[in-house]
């Protein structure tokens, strides 16, 4: 039944967006960028969700991935949001400039 | 009969409680009047159980139980009373004097601030003491026990703006609290035996205890009456004790309180009887109150205190009386004493009313000159306390000293002993009597004396003093020993004399002549010391110095537990309390801010920080994962 590459494929590809993603994270200081970057590695995720789903051949998986996409919807609202919040109040753009809540 | 008792036993409680509840909605005398009908009903009360157990076929005695108080598996205590010879005699006695002293504080208290509260205080001191003398079984005399303690603490410090007053009060209810320990203690053992606290099971379950037990019981029930009746080792209490209104001394003196100890060895004898030794300790224990109380009272100077040693002395000639076996003696010198002695105190405290509160006797000289009727039924009082016919004191004395007489070689001694205490009674009473009374009024007394609307006192006053005085002269008529004893046959059914005790009419007319010319020594020497004045009184400063400080009992006391109770107290306090105790609390505090300055380091502000971290513990998990599986 299941036709084309195997899951190993698949789950290196998945793990591919996930590394470019997590590096994004940690070394770009846009927020925007930042935001951007989790959005890849949140679609690395869902590409291994999918795959699993289909090696599994039900489809659990197939709705893992659909909340992840709710979820990210929501989270990239917010995450605009303050981005436009803070370049309204006229700072910087800059994650490490960012950090009042330092203990 | 029972609901004489019922009546008796309720009556005081509930002018207590009425007195009480209806706070200034009556008027303090109308209170006053309350209190007095209350226990006037209890009289009556008394009087229709006393009747009607003299016609009664059997003088046995009958326990009515209202309801079960308490239960615990096949322990059980019924709320109960017991009418029985000894029980009404009490009941009569408490009632009656107490009533009498209740009617006199009317007059007494006038014009005092708090004399309603001073009035449910009296109610309810009467019904403590008539629920010990009632109570069906054991519980609940101590339960009227305890209530006796908390009434004479709340009396003796009625006055609680007076710090001496509040301090005398807390060593009262202190001291009997010790003699409380020891009863309960005695019952636990009884209750351990039998499980049950009524009488006649407990009597019997002392005979087939082993005489070790037995005389654990009876010497813990000992501890409670020598607390309660001001005995040596447990009697500093009962001098200070003065610091309340007169009225309130007599109370506890004549009526209530320091009698109750007498009466519980009367009542519980035949657990005494199985631990005879014990017995004797009792009446050792009195023959040595006796004889000290009556050296400490030679040298107070202040009335009431004179008049309280001299009541340690007699209840030491009670405990003598019931220790040797003659219960009934021991009870008709308690009888007689409530009599004579609530007249002494009622006496004085004409004197102190007349001069303003004061009580020292020094400055009292000559005032029986301005007030011949307080002279004579202060003498009238004297004569019976002293003990010469026909006073009351003569016939119910002479009686015990002639009952210890028989027993043995200790019974010899002891009785020397109350012979001896015989002398120091006339020359303690008569030594009072001849620096206050006789002569011309010093100027102190002309100076404070006021007469109440040209009569010595409020007819309140007058009243119960002049009835008390034909009590304390034809009260001991009761009963001439070897010719005529009502009283011990009445008592018969409850505590029957021991034969031991039993004195042939030779000893009664030996001890008799003996107590009688001994008397009359005291106050003959009394009479050449402070009446004439014709010798010096002796000057023995060593020996002075230690009556005065009552032979260092006070000093002895507090250097044995309060000294050391107070040195462990502060140093609990510096080694323990403030470093370990009171240090816990902040140190817990300054703990969690240090963790917390620590931990606050971590908190960057950098998002890299954290997804490093939050990368890191994924890994951490990851490889922990697969390394278990």
């Amino acid at each position: 039944m299941l036709q084309g590459p195997g899951i190993a494929w698949y789950l290196g590809v998945a793990a591919f967006l996930f590394g470019t993603g997590a590096l994004g994270v940690l070394i770009r200081r846009n927020p925007l960028i930042v935001l951007l970057s989790l959005e890849i590695m949140l679609n690395g995720g869902n590409l291994a969700l999918i795959a699993f789903a289909r090696h599994a051949g039900n489809g659990a998986g197939q709705i893992f991935a659909l909340t992840v996409m709710a979820v990210a919807a929501s989270e990239v609202c917010v995450g605009l949001g303050l981005v436009v919040a803070i370049h309204r109040r006229r700072l910087a753009l800059d994650v490490d400039e960012l950090s009042e809540l330092r203990g | 009969m029972i609901s004489g008792a019922w009546l008796c036993l309720l009556a005081p409680l509930a002018g207590a409680l009425s007195i009480t509840f209806a706070g200034t909605r009556i008027s303090r005398r109308l209170a006053g009047w309350l209190s007095t009908a209350s226990v006037f009903v209890a009289f009556a009360g008394a009087l229709w159980s006393f009747f009607a157990l003299r016609a009664a076929d059997s003088h046995n005695g009958r326990i009515s139980t209202a309801w079960t108080w308490l239960q615990a598996g096949t322990f059980k205590v019924g709320m109960s009373v017991l009418v029985d010879p000894l029980s009404t005699l009490m009941m009569l006695v408490v009632a009656g004097v107490g009533g009498l002293i209740i009617l006199y504080s009317i007059g007494y208290m006038d014009g005092d601030e708090e004399e309603r509260r001073y009035f449910a205080y009296m109610s309810l001191f009467v019904f403590s003491m008539l629920l010990l003398v009632e109570g069906g079984n054991l519980l609940i005399l101590l339960a009227g026990w305890g209530l006796v303690g908390l009434s004479s603490y709340l009396l003796i410090g009625f006055w609680h703006e007076r710090p001496s007053a509040v301090a005398a009060a807390k060593k009262a209810f202190i001291m009997n609290a010790v003699g409380d320990a020891t009863m309960a203690l005695a019952f636990f053992v009884l209750i351990a035996h039998s499980s049950s606290l009524e009488f006649e099971t407990s009597f019997t379950t002392a005979g087939h205890l082993s005489p070790t037990t037995v005389n654990l019981v009876a010497l813990g029930l000992l501890g409670g009456a020598a607390a309660k009746s001001a005995q040596i080792p447990l009697h500093t209490w009962l001098p200070d004790a003065m610091e309340g209104p007169t009225p309130v001394s007599a109370l506890i003196h004549a009526a209530t309180m320091v009698t109750a100890g007498v009466y519980l060895i009367a009542r519980t004898h035949p657990i005494f009887e199985q631990a005879r030794t014990v017995e004797l300790v009792a009446a050792g224990m009195g023959t040595l109150t006796l004889l000290v109380a009556g050296l400490i009272a030679l040298v107070q100077t202040d009335i009431k205190r004179v008049i309280a040693y001299s009541t340690m002395s007699q209840i030491g000639y009670m405990f003598l009386g019931v220790g040797v076996g003659a219960y009934a003696g021991g009870m008709f010198h308690l009888v007689t004493h409530a009599f004579f002695k609530a007249l002494l105190f009622l006496a004085a405290g004409l004197l102190i009313h007349a001069l303003s509160g004061e009580q020292d006797i020094r400055k009292m000289r000559g005032i029986g000159a301005l007030m011949p009727w307080t002279r004579w039924a202060f003498l009238a009082g004297a004569l019976a306390l002293v003990g010469l016919p026909p006073f009351s004191g003569f016939f119910s004395k002479d009686s015990i000293i002639a009952a210890a007489l028989h027993d043995h070689w200790y019974g010899v001694v002891m009785a020397i002993a109350a012979l001896v205490g015989a002398f120091l009674t006339g020359l303690y009473t008569f030594r009072l009597y001849f620096i206050v009374f006789p002569g011309e009024p010093s100027p102190f007394v002309r100076e404070h004396h006021h007469a109440h609307h040209g009569k010595e006192g409020p007819l309140t006053m007058l009243v119960p003093v002049g009835v008390l005085t034909v009590l304390a002269i034809v009260g001991g008529w009761l009963q001439f020993a070897p010719v005529w004893h009502p009283l011990t046959t009445w008592l018969e059914p409850a505590a029957r004399t021991l034969a031991v005790a039993e004195p042939t009419s030779t000893q009664e007319a030996v001890a008799s002549a003996l107590a009688v010319g001994l008397g009359l020594a005291g106050i003959g020497v009394a009479w050449a010391l402070y009446g004439r004045a014709e010798a010096a009184v002796p000057r023995l400063p060593a020996v002075q110095r230690v009556l005065e400080h009552k032979l260092y009992f006070d000093e002895a006391y507090d250097s044995l537990f309060y000294h050391p109770a107070a040195t462990i107290a502060v140093w609990l306090t510096r080694d323990f309390e403030e470093p370990v105790v009171l240090a816990t609390g902040t140190d817990l505090g300054d703990g969690a801010l240090e963790v917390g300055e620590g931990v606050r380091r971590l908190q960057t502000g950098l998002l890299r920080t954290y997804v490093f971290f939050i990368g890191t513990g994924i890994a951490v998990v990851g490889i922990v994962f697969l390394a278990v599986r």
